[in-house]
């Protein structure tokens, strides 16, 4: 292709857009919802299965043993907890040494524990179980019922579970909402190409009789709905970014509670985002255009 | 260059635009198709065109039958083929000279041979001083002209007009029929359909003149036909 055509297509798509303003911004206004709805989503997924990583990563199962142990007691429950299946790692915490780590955690708050030492210590022996992935927490822990001596088991099954529902169910709703503001989009972009065909129908016209090609004919129109969909993509990206930060700096600062988990950077966000929201838009264009020309072609 | 064997067009509601017609037009013929409204002729010139495909038969142009093209092959057909329409299907908001260049453009035509055939063209239908005029600002055979002047400048073997002097007052419409016979002279083959008797007379060419769909008369030279 001449880089004269080239100029020629995008001086003609710039201005078929130009004089039907008002459905261009209805159609980019379009775009942009959908590509918001989409973005939105995709953060929240985002970050949760992020969370849900780290949850992986840190919480397993503990479990706590009652009254005064021998060390070959310890040993032997050790090696039947190591046994079942999906425990990658069994940990022994001595009273002494859970006592150490909640000075630690406590930090400069350490104080309340003035008088605590190992002969009047109220902590229990415990392990510390880790899991292969978070699903088999369920078997292993029917497992761990049927071991003498334990206690109490603590874990983060509840927590999880909600996290990956809520994952599941905002994966599935933001695809919805998507596809259907998706199918609103290309609507709306028809609507706009189709009246940019129709100004120029006489035009279209002429240039069937003097032998122009259907692609050469489709081209401008085609560019008009690519332009529509980047400028409809790059708009709510661009607003994206300040709010994301802001959100989650938000987050942090209000409720320091959450410090332990940590969200997902702006860069990691949209490196993936960006080129998403952009491929998309330009798709909608695409769609839309190539649609609302193939019937007004026939000449 | 231009052959017709048998061709019949029936159109979907059943009635009849032309029926078993066979014609042969020569290269650098100028051939005048007459007749009433209703004869077939806008038929002819839409087949030939291949904006209509015949019901049956065939259609030959240049050498190739038409009918067998698909239709990505359409365009490179009608780059061979020059048409002129009555209503001169101007782009009102370009001049005169991007009026003639957009037929360049749209074959990809390179810039420099645009500016080099533009100008040339528009000096030869005698509209070189209009270029920067549009088409509101010109008269019907100015603006008849500037069609003219897009038709040939692809340089096309074949030109078709349909009632190129349709809307053209008598003096008008003579200046551009002197125009069509000086390019008829530098060799290509026109095929004009019209109704204007006076011109048909005066002019002494080949005239074919249809009736209900049918060729009733074909003679080399000569005048329009009562029978029509």
């Amino acid at each position: 292709m001449r880089p004269s055509t080239i100029k020629y297509f995008l001086r003609e798509g710039l201005s078929g857009l130009k004089k039907n303003l008002l459905m261009t911004m209805a159609s980019i206004v379009a775009v942009m919802a959908c590509i918001s709805i989409m973005s939105f989503s995709y953060c929240v997924a985002s970050n949760l299965q992020h969370i849900l990583q780290q949850m992986e990563d840190s919480i397993g199962i503990s479990v706590f043993i009652g009254g005064n142990p021998t060390s070959q007691e310890i040993e032997d429950m050790k090696s039947r907890i190591s046994e079942i299946d999906h425990v990658l790692d069994v940990q022994y915490i001595s009273p002494g040494d859970a006592l150490e780590e909640l000075k630690a955690d406590w930090g400069a708050d350490e104080d309340i524990f003035v008088g605590l030492d190992d002969s009047n210590n109220p902590l229990s022996h415990s392990f510390q179980i880790t899991l292969d992935k978070i699903e088999s927490q369920n078997s292993v822990l029917d497992a761990l019922k049927g071991i003498d001596g334990i206690d109490n088991i603590r874990h983060g099954q509840t927590e999880t579970e909600l996290i990956m529902k809520a994952s599941r169910v905002f994966n599935i709703a933001g695809v919805l909402v998507m596809l259907i503001l998706g199918i609103i989009s290309v609507m709306i972009i028809m609507n706009t190409i189709r009246i940019s065909v129709v100004n120029r129908r006489v035009e279209i016209n002429i240039m069937k009789y003097v032998g122009a090609t259907d692609w050469f004919i489709r081209w401008p129109f085609i560019i008009e709905g690519v332009i529509i969909g980047v400028v409809g993509a790059i708009i709510p990206l661009l607003i994206g970014i300040p709010i994301y930060a802001k959100v989650i700096s938000a987050l942090y600062s209000y409720f320091p509670v959450i410090k332990i988990i940590q969200f997902r950077l702006v860069g990691d966000i949209f490196i993936v985002l960006f080129p998403m929201a952009l491929l998309f838009g330009i798709l909608l264009g695409i769609i839309g255009s190539v649609t609302s020309i193939r019937k007004h072609l026939r000449v | 260059m231009i052959w017709l064997n048998n061709v019949t067009k029936t159109y979907p509601n059943g009635s009849r635009g032309v029926e078993d017609l066979n014609l042969h037009i020569e290269k650098g013929d100028f051939v005048f198709i007459v007749g009433s409204s209703g004869s077939g002729k806008s038929t002819l010139i839409k087949l030939l065109l291949k904006e209509l495909e015949p019901t049956s038969g065939d259609i030959t142009i240049n050498r190739v039958k038409t009918n067998e093209l698909g239709r990505n092959q359409v365009p490179y057909l009608r780059r061979n083929l020059g048409v002129v329409f009555q209503d001169f299907r101007l782009l009102p908001n370009k001049t005169v000279y991007e009026n003639v260049a957009f037929a360049m453009r749209v074959i990809e035509a390179p810039n420099r041979i645009i500016r080099r055939n533009v100008p040339a063209v528009l000096a030869l239908v005698g509209l070189g001083k209009k270029g920067r005029s549009y088409p509101n600002q010109l008269s019907g055979g100015e603006q008849q002209r500037t069609a003219l002047a897009r038709a040939i400048v692809n340089n096309p073997p074949i030109l078709i007009c349909d009632e190129p002097t349709g809307n053209l007052d008598p003096e008008t419409a003579w200046g551009i029929m002197q125009l069509l016979d000086d390019i008829n002279k530098r060799g290509t083959t026109i095929v004009m359909a019209t109704h204007a008797r006076d011109i048909v007379d005066d002019m002494q060419k080949r005239v074919v003149t249809l009736k209900q769909g049918h060729i009733v008369r074909d003679i080399k030279k000569g005048g329009y036909c009562d029978e029509a």
